[in-house]
C-alpha cells in the first residue's frame, strides 16, 4: 500500500516537473568582451515591498545621459533572475527642479516580460527639458 | 426572544445587500489596474503608443536639433494631417493624436495649429478670424512647418483557444512644402488572451 502510494508521488512529481520545463525558458547571450561604450551609472536607491518581484526583476544598474536640447534620457537593465517568464508593468514618474511631479499625458503602466535569466533594458525620455530627477515603479500585473 | 429572531435575518440581509452593492471604483488613468481586453484597443493601448511615439521624436527629431520652425524664436507649427483608422472597430484617433500633441506643445518646441487641419479646421472660429485679418491687412497667415500623418492597423491570430490582436500604430511627420517625412516610427502593441471553453 505505501509502495504504490509512493510510486503514485513521483508520477505526479514527475509530471509537474515535465510541465515546468515545457513552460520555463531561458535566455543565452553573447556580447563583447571589452565593450567600447561606456556607461555613466548612477547611484540609486530602492525601496522594495515585494519580494518576488524584486527577484523576478532586479534591477542591476540605472544610467542617465542628457542630449543638447536638456531632455534626460534614462535606462534601466533589469534581470530576471528566476528560471520562468514573469511579467511585470513599470511607470516613470518625472519630477522637475523643485521635486514637484511633472504631470505627462501619456503616463501609462507600461508591460513588460522578461524570459528566464533575461537581461533588458527599459529606456524613456523625459517628456520636457524642466524634468531633471525621476522614479520607476515596477509593478505585478493586475489581470482582469 | 421573538423579537432577537427577527433581528438575525435582517442582519443577514443588510450583510447580503452591501456585499453584492455595485463594486465600481475609480482608477488612476495611468495605472495597472485598468481593464484589458484582446478585441479592442484600450485606453492604456494609445497611451502606450502615444507615450513611444513622443519619446521617439524627442530622440530623432528634437534631441538632435533638427526639428527646425519657419519663424525664427518660435516653436515649430505642426498641422494634424489623416490618421486613418484601419482596424474593425470605431476608434476616435483624438485618443492618441491629442496626447502626442499635448506632450509635444509642453516640452516648448512644437505648436499645433487648429485651424489648418485636414478635413477641416479644429476650431472654425479662430480659422474665420483668422481668413478675416488675412484679407483686411498684409499680416500672413503662418504655414505649418510640419504635417503629421497616420495609420492604426489591425492584425489577429488564434491557435487553439488562444488568441492574438496585433494594433500598429504608424506615424510619420512630414516637412512642409517640401513632402519629405523627416521623421517615422511604428509601434506594435500585441496582446494574447485565451476564449473561455463555455461562454456567451
Amino acid at each position: 500500500m505505501k509502495t504504490s502510494r509512493f510510486r503514485d508521488l513521483c508520477v505526479v512529481a514527475a509530471c509537474a516537473g515535465l510541465l515546468t520545463g515545457c513552460s520555463s525558458t531561458t535566455v543565452n547571450t553573447v556580447e563583447p568582451a571589452v565593450p567600447t561604450a561606456r556607461r555613466e551609472m548612477l547611484a540609486d536607491q530602492r525601496v522594495q515591498t515585494d519580494p518576488s518581484l524584486a527577484k523576478a526583476v532586479r534591477v542591476v544598474g540605472v544610467n542617465t545621459a542628457t542630449d543638447a536640447a536638456g531632455f534626460l534620457k534614462v535606462q534601466v537593465e533589469v534581470q530576471n533572475t528566476t528560471r520562468s517568464r514573469k511579467q511585470f508593468t513599470y511607470r516613470v514618474q518625472w519630477f522637475d527642479p523643485h521635486g514637484m511631479i511633472i504631470d505627462t499625458p501619456t503616463a501609462a503602466a507600461t508591460p513588460r516580460s522578461l524570459e528566464g535569466r533575461e537581461t533588458a533594458y527599459i529606456t524613456t525620455t523625459a517628456p520636457t527639458p524642466q524634468a531633471k530627477d525621476f522614479r520607476i515603479l515596477f509593478l505585478e500585473p493586475v489581470t482582469k | 426572544m421573538k423579537r432577537s429572531l427577527l433581528l438575525v435575518p435582517l442582519a443577514a440581509l443588510a450583510l447580503l445587500t452591501a456585499c453584492s452593492g455595485p463594486k465600481t471604483t475609480y482608477v488612476e488613468p495611468g495605472s495597472s489596474r485598468l481593464v484589458t481586453t484582446v478585441d479592442q484597443v484600450n485606453i492604456q493601448d494609445f497611451a502606450q503608443a502615444a507615450d513611444t511615439m513622443v519619446a521617439s521624436l524627442i530622440d530623432n527629431l528634437i534631441n538632435p536639433g533638427q526639428l527646425k520652425s519657419g519663424v525664427p524664436g518660435e516653436p515649430a507649427l505642426l498641422a494634424v494631417s489623416r490618421i486613418q483608422n484601419n482596424t474593425g472597430q470605431q476608434l476616435d484617433t483624438d485618443l492618441l493624436v491629442k496626447k502626442i500633441r499635448v506632450a509635444l506643445l509642453r516640452t516648448g518646441k512644437v505648436w499645433t495649429s487648429t485651424t489648418i487641419a485636414f478635413g477641416g479646421p479644429e476650431d472654425p472660429l479662430a480659422a474665420e478670424e483668422q481668413q478675416l485679418l488675412a484679407k483686411s491687412s498684409a499680416g500672413a497667415q503662418r504655414r505649418p512647418d510640419y504635417t503629421l500623418s497616420g495609420k492604426i492597423i489591425e492584425d489577429r491570430a488564434r491557435a487553439g483557444n488562444i488568441r492574438q490582436a496585433a494594433y500598429v500604430f504608424q506615424l510619420s511627420l512630414t516637412k512642409t512644402p517640401e513632402g519629405i517625412a523627416v521623421w517615422e516610427d511604428e509601434k506594435t502593441i500585441v496582446k494574447q488572451g485565451a476564449r473561455p471553453a463555455v461562454g456567451f
